[in-house]
């Protein structure tokens, strides 16, 4: 017994030795990223809460130690009404993309067949261009004097120096700009998951005498959710706070939440309701991807 | 942080040098501190940049330590209340006593200068005279209110400026230090003429692209936008509004532990030189302090638009030098809700 026990000693000692090692190698192996985050994302959110709370203040006659910022986001309509603004576009913008983005995706995946990674190179072949050039050119595609009204107006269709007046500085350019920018982004996940999917199901489906139609409501679409919830999200989250695409072609009408912080911080140096605003939205933002998250069903991927 | 009166300074020899300046861009270019550069020819002054003088503002009270920044005279005020200035010694500059004296109080706090003026130009709204029509008395600030003419107009993005513009309109006794009540009648105003406008402009040159393709019409602008759509062959006017136009100027102020005391003051009085001037006013159609120069060397065109060689140019009534908004974080809640809303 006295030596049973004394080998149970030793077994236990060796595996909790184990453990310890296979912790620290884990802590080795991670502490470069944490370091990283704890450094460029955590320290710098903790900065921003410190200054909405006025803990920290930009100018000395800034307010110290004060909720007056976080009572500015929910309590004036003001800001509250410009995030709905900004949610109504940004869901516009995801839905109208992951519309525009699924079929495109589905024909790389299911039709391209030898030619789909051609094609999907040309389908990214925009990001090889700056994002401020894409959203420039837009403006002149836009504007008054640009490629639309001057058709118009060589058309006859309308008088020279009477453009479309919505075409540009409007929610409409804002949310067309964002679509363009944005389709690539939703067809790759998609595409991922179009392309992941097991042919076998399909074979069985038109064995077993299912339409094409019936098969891709089915099989194809339900098994492509994921892809589609996780290019939802692509999309949703970044444009939400966009501020660069409203500035540039939204004018006064196509202001969004993420421009408010911006003027916020640059313009009006209200750092205290900028932080506030930045926070909140950061909060929101953070809520709806562990909420998507749960759709994704990241937490019970198997491998075979 | 402001050095004590009577500390012994290091001499210039032993100073670090290699200056640096919290500048707009375009300012960096070596034609407007060429005396500096000729006499300190290994000397590299290195320059940040800013967009706003807020932002400037913001820049020094977050860290950044340059020796000059060159903020616009309604600022200075707020830079002396942070503690981070300090006067010139304007007894060492050779081109201080052919500055403007009418310009001097602009750089001035509790009587030191803490700011020598150096640049200034018109704030005016820049209209095309083939697509607007003006009233018989004359053009007027409310251009950038007129019904008439939705969609075609630009205001400029600024936290304070639109409603010190909507005050002038309304003719408001001190637009730089409104009441309550008359900053509840501007707000009110620029909410209900902000459907008016197309958008606002942060840059010159977004401005004048779109002035350029035909996008707006009218325009808060300063004037070197509108020389530079007149030589684009556009038929634009940059007007004398009944109400006076809007001026702004600037300077560079010294930074309170600055370690470049007199190069800082070289590389000024270098600024403030007649040479600089006349480049300023020719290349970038902007005034300049030193008004002692050869006005035959200026483009007449400019000379006449601008009335530079009259002296009262820039006093009152005729135009209003931007002055230190008391309440300026109040302006720019109220600028903050008219553009969220």
């Amino acid at each position: 017994m006295a030596v049973e026990a004394g080998a149970d000693l030793k077994v236990t000692s060796g595996s909790r030795h184990m453990r310890m090692r296979r912790r620290l190698a884990t802590l080795g192996l991670l502490s470069p990223s944490l370091v990283y985050m704890g450094i460029f994302f955590l320290l710098p959110v903790g900065l921003v809460v410190a200054y909405s709370l006025g803990a920290l203040t930009l100018f000395p006659g800034d307010r110290y130690l004060s909720l007056e910022s976080w009572g500015y986001v929910f309590g004036r309509s003001l800001y509250m009404d410009l995030f709905w603004k900004s949610v109504r576009m940004s869901l516009t913008v995801s839905v109208l993309v992951v519309t525009f983005g699924y079929p495109v995706a589905y024909y790389l995946a299911m039709g391209a067949r030898k030619r789909k990674y051609v094609l999907l190179i040309v389908l990214i072949a925009p990001f090889l261009t700056s994002y401020l050039l894409r959203v420039l050119a837009w403006k002149v595609i836009l504007g008054g004097n640009g490629v639309i009204n001057s058709l118009l107006y060589s058309t006859g269709v309308r008088d020279p120096g009477d453009p479309i007046s919505w075409l540009i500085y409007s929610q409409f350019a804002v949310i067309l700009v964002l679509v363009y920018v944005w389709i690539p982004f939703v067809a790759l996940p998609i595409f991922a998951s179009l392309d992941n999917l097991d042919r076998s199901l399909l074979e069985a489906a038109t064995d077993l005498g299912a339409s094409r139609w019936k098969t891709f409501w089915k099989i194809t679409f339900p098994l492509s959710i994921p892809g589609v919830i996780a290019a939802f999200i692509f999309v949703f989250i970044p444009t939400i706070g966009d501020y660069v695409t409203p500035a540039l072609v939204g004018g006064t009408r196509g202001y969004m939440y993420g421009n408010a912080i911006s003027d916020l911080f640059l313009g009006a140096f209200d750092w205290q309701t900028g932080s506030a605003l930045a926070i909140f939205l950061l909060i929101v933002v953070a809520t709806l991807i562990a909420i998507f998250g749960r759709f994704l069903n990241v937490r019970t991927v198997t491998i075979e | 942080m402001q050095q004590p009166t009577g500390v012994a300074r290091p001499p210039l020899e032993q100073e670090p040098g290699n200056l640096q300046v919290l500048e707009w861009s375009g300012y960096e270019l070596e034609a407007l501190w060429r005396a500096y550069a000729r006499e300190f020819p290994d000397e590299k002054v290195k320059f940040t940049f800013m967009t706003t003088s807020p932002e400037g503002l913001a820049k020094v009270r977050v860290g950044a330590s340059p020796d000059m920044v060159h903020p616009a005279n309604a600022y200075v005020q707020s830079y002396v209340d942070l503690g981070v200035l300090q006067p010139w010694d304007t007894s060492l500059l050779t081109n201080f006593p052919s500055l403007s004296k009418g310009l001097l109080p602009a750089g001035q706090v509790d009587g030191k200068q803490y700011m020598i003026p150096l640049d200034w130009g018109f704030d005016a709204p820049m209209y095309r005279a083939d697509k607007v029509e003006i009233g018989p008395d004359g053009p007027s600030w409310s251009l950038l209110y007129d019904e008439r003419y939705a969609g075609k107009i630009a205001w400029y993005e600024h936290p304070t400026e639109n409603l010190v513009i909507a005050g002038w309109e309304h003719g408001f006794q001190n637009p730089y230090d409104m009441t309550d009540e008359e900053l509840d009648t501007i707000r009110s105003f620029l909410l209900e003429k902000k459907a008016l406008v197309a958008f606002f402009w942060g840059s010159n040159s977004e401005m004048e692209n779109e002035f350029a393709a035909g996008n707006i019409w009218i325009s808060y602008a300063w004037s070197d936008a509108w020389l530079r759509m007149k030589e684009m062959g556009l038929d634009v006017v940059y007007p004398e509004p009944k109400e006076g136009r809007m001026a702004w100027v600037e300077g560079l102020v010294l930074l309170a532990d600055t370690e470049n005391y007199y190069h800082a003051h070289k590389f000024v009085d270098a600024w403030a030189s007649k040479g600089t001037s006349l480049w300023l006013l020719n290349n970038y159609s902007y005034g300049h302090a030193n008004m002692q120069i050869d006005f035959s060397k200026v483009d007449p065109q400019l000379v006449t638009a601008f009335s530079l060689d009259d002296p009262t140019i820039l006093e009152e009534p005729r135009t209003h030098v931007d002055r230190y908004i008391p309440r300026a974080d109040l302006y720019s809640n109220i600028w903050a809700e008219v553009k969220a809303s």
